[in-house]
């Protein structure tokens, strides 16, 4: 031990007391917030990992999303002939692929992430909120690569963006905290039914079609469009779009449902979570 | 709760099903299961087990504990609830002071990252700031000795080169209190004598140690009290040779766990094993090259004819090394009824050291029916240089070097 340098370290309380798990709901704020350092780590992690030993790096996180689109182009677009609000469809299509490409990564990595890192949760303590949390926010830096993708797209078919594009944080935001929702419910699911594994792409896929991504809202028939708001992504791709392109405001009723669903997700699956996390580490 | 007190356990449980599958066949059963639970409040007892139940004690700031127990007496259970990683059932247990908890060395390195990379992650698992590990970077590489393959992918590590870094950040970790899980059991003998080193460095820092083994040795030389827990419960806390004698006792003369003995029972009974050296001295402890004398007495209920007796030598970790038998090694035995004693001297034990077990079975009709299977004890094999790294055994080969003769070479070496 050459080095004992006198550092900033975590400073843990100075005294914790063990007992079995009492009560319905204590979300232990504290100690999450003592461990951001391994909540900042585990999402550095797997940005790291996710384009190592791949030629193309973060190069990936435009190539998949122009790919999407350059399909959604070619068939909805083209072949289809899609309307697209008087927007040229590519870059209609992107500011919708966009929020839900990061929507579908984060839920799918919330949702299956405490299996994959079965190793940690059964040896190590962590606050096992921190698990879902940092699945949900490292696929934020492929947003905002392909973020910058949009705004050379919009240049390209000289769409000025203004100060309304700063409204996409909260957009993502609500996206964020969906996808966390999803993973709470999930997750510990998950670790006891792997059939979640199987059953996420295949939820995602249907969603994908269930929002409005390759098609504008106003195609969507009017007697279909209170249940079919109550996608909470719908508000939100709805939402890009207005933050996006010079065009009448979103619609509130769908952001409104939106941050409701997603509101009434959070706090279920924050309880759901909570209940079920005592187990993991003997089921998982 | 006094001040001097690191660790403060009451009536701590823990108890878990006995099916380790899911209790619920499908996604609508566990859905109605958790609400049910949920508002009953508990659950249906029948599956049940306590892993660990109602243990009590304290653990004084500065001392090393050694936990004990056969396998699945619930020391791990112990540690895992300790640390965190799982609730207890019933009881509470009061940690005071920062507790590192190395239940496996390298849990968290992730194989694409590199070893710098690595470095900070488990710094972080184990609790460390980044700019923590930042500050004893230096420190780690060198404790772990692979400074020129700190930007190699942990992936294209020797498993020794995996093992070392992730010790040498753990060991960095500077806790009050450290729950150790046979981590020291890793590496070669010079990492191993580090390892034991950097406990010893911690406890005159005043570190309190917790300190889970099979190895005998390490917990003589580490703790001066154990804990020795039996089936889930603590049945002896105090010096450690007392606990150690306990033991050794208790892990003498137990069936077989894989022993199934319905259509036999009785048969034949191993009453006694005694381990020696070759002058009949009771030992537990054997040199490498050492010949080893094990007598087992038995008893029989009706003749058995033909008897095979066999005296088996797993390691620690299950792996079967040897076995000696009397039917193979042709020795004549054409019946045996009522008390008798028979024993082995061994050729010298090649075996590379490590804790081994003795298993003892008795077939009859030579090669035919297994008739009893006894765990004898278990013995530890001692060598400086050849540890389980130089493999199951070991033994001097015969060289010769650039053509010269074995005994050219030989005179040589001794001529030097």
């Amino acid at each position: 031990m050459t080095s004992a340098a006198e550092t900033s370290t975590i400073k843990p309380k100075e005294s914790v007391l063990i007992r079995p798990s009492k009560g319905l709901f204590d979300l232990e704020l504290g100690d999450i917030w003592r461990y951001r350092g391994l909540l900042s780590t585990l999402v550095l992690r797997d940005i790291q990992v996710i384009y190592k030993q791949a030629a193309l790096g973060a190069g990936w996180a435009v190539i998949q999303p122009l790919f999407a689109v350059a399909i959604f182009t070619i068939v909805f677009g083209s072949f289809a002939k899609m309307p697209s609000d008087g927007i040229p469809y590519p870059v209609f299509a992107f500011a919708a692929v966009l929020p839900w490409t990061y929507f579908s990564e984060a839920t799918r990595r919330a949702s299956l992430g405490l299996v994959e890192d079965a190793n940690l949760v059964r040896k190590i303590y962590f606050p096992r909120l921190i698990m879902p949390m940092a699945k949900v926010a490292a696929p934020l830096l492929d947003f905002a690569i392909s973020f910058v993708v949009l705004l050379v797209m919009m240049m390209f078919y000289n769409i000025m963006p203004t100060f309304k594009l700063l409204a996409v944080i909260p957009f993502i935001a609500i996206a964020a905290l969906l996808a966390l929702s999803i993973g709470l419910w999930l997750g510990p699911i998950n670790v006891r039914y792997r059939d979640v594994k199987l059953t996420v792409p295949f939820m995602l896929q249907l969603g994908m079609y269930a929002s409005p991504i390759v098609y504008p809202l106003s195609q969507v028939p009017a007697e279909w469009k209170t249940l079919y708001s109550f996608n909470p992504m719908v508000g939100v791709i709805e939402g890009f779009r207005w933050a996006a392109f010079d065009r009448a405001g979103p619609d509130l009723a769908a952001v409104g449902i939106s941050v409701g669903v997603t509101a009434l997700l959070l706090v279920t699956g924050l309880i759901f979570f909570k209940k079920m996390e005592h187990s993991f580490a003997d089921v998982i | 709760m006094t001040n001097d007190l690191a660790i403060s356990v009451r009536g701590l449980g823990k108890k878990y099903r006995r099916n380790t599958k899911a209790r619920s066949d499908s996604l609508r059963d566990l859905l109605k299961d958790s609400v049910g639970a949920m508002l009953r409040g508990k659950k249906d007892e029948s599956q049940t087990f306590w892993a660990l139940s109602d243990a009590s004690f304290d653990i004084r700031k500065g001392e090393n504990v050694g936990i004990i127990g056969l396998n699945g007496a619930g020391k791990s259970t112990l540690l895992k609830m300790l640390s965190r990683i799982t609730t207890p059932t019933t009881g509470e247990a009061r940690i005071n002071g920062r507790l590192g908890a190395l239940l496996e060395v390298g849990t968290g390195f992730h194989q694409e990252l590199t070893g710098r990379e690595n470095t900070y992650l488990y710094g972080a698992i184990l609790g460390m700031s980044r700019a923590e590990v930042a500050s004893k970077f230096d420190a780690i590489v060198e404790f772990a000795e692979i400074d020129e393959f700190i930007d190699t992918p942990v992936k294209r590590y020797s498993s020794g080169m995996y093992v070392r870094l992730a010790f040498a950040v753990a060991a960095h970790l500077d806790p009050d209190i450290l729950l150790l899980d046979e981590v020291l059991a890793v590496g070669d003998f010079a990492f191993q004598r580090k390892c034991i080193n950097f406990a010893r460095s911690l406890e005159k820092k005043g570190s309190t140690i917790l300190f889970v083994s099979h190895n005998m040795f390490s917990i003589k030389t580490m703790c001066e009290r154990v804990i020795y827990l039996r089936a889930g419960k603590v049945v002896f806390d105090g010096p450690t040779d007392e606990g150690l004698r306990i033991y050794e006792n208790d892990s003498r003369l137990k069936t077989a766990a894989w022993f199934q003995d319905e259509q036999t029972a009785g048969a034949i009974t191993i009453t006694d094993v005694r381990m020696m050296d070759e002058r009949g001295k009771e030992t537990g402890i054997f040199d490498h090259g050492q010949r080893m004398r094990v007598r087992v007495a038995y008893k029989t209920t009706r003749e058995i004819v033909q008897p095979d007796f066999r005296i088996g030598i797993d390691r620690a970790d299950d792996v079967h090394a040897t076995t000696f038998s009397s039917f193979a090694d042709q020795i004549d035995i054409p019946s045996v009824n009522g008390e008798g004693v028979i024993e082995v001297l061994t050729p010298p034990i090649m075996l590379t050291a490590e804790l081994y077990t003795l298993n003892i079975t008795i077939r009859e009709n030579g090669f035919g029916r297994m008739l009893t299977a006894q765990v004898g004890g278990h013995f530890h094999m001692r060598h400086p240089v050849f540890s389980i790294a130089f493999g199951m055994f070991h033994d001097a080969g015969v060289w010769s070097v650039e053509g010269q003769t074995p005994q050219a070479l030989s005179q040589q070496t001794k001529a030097s």
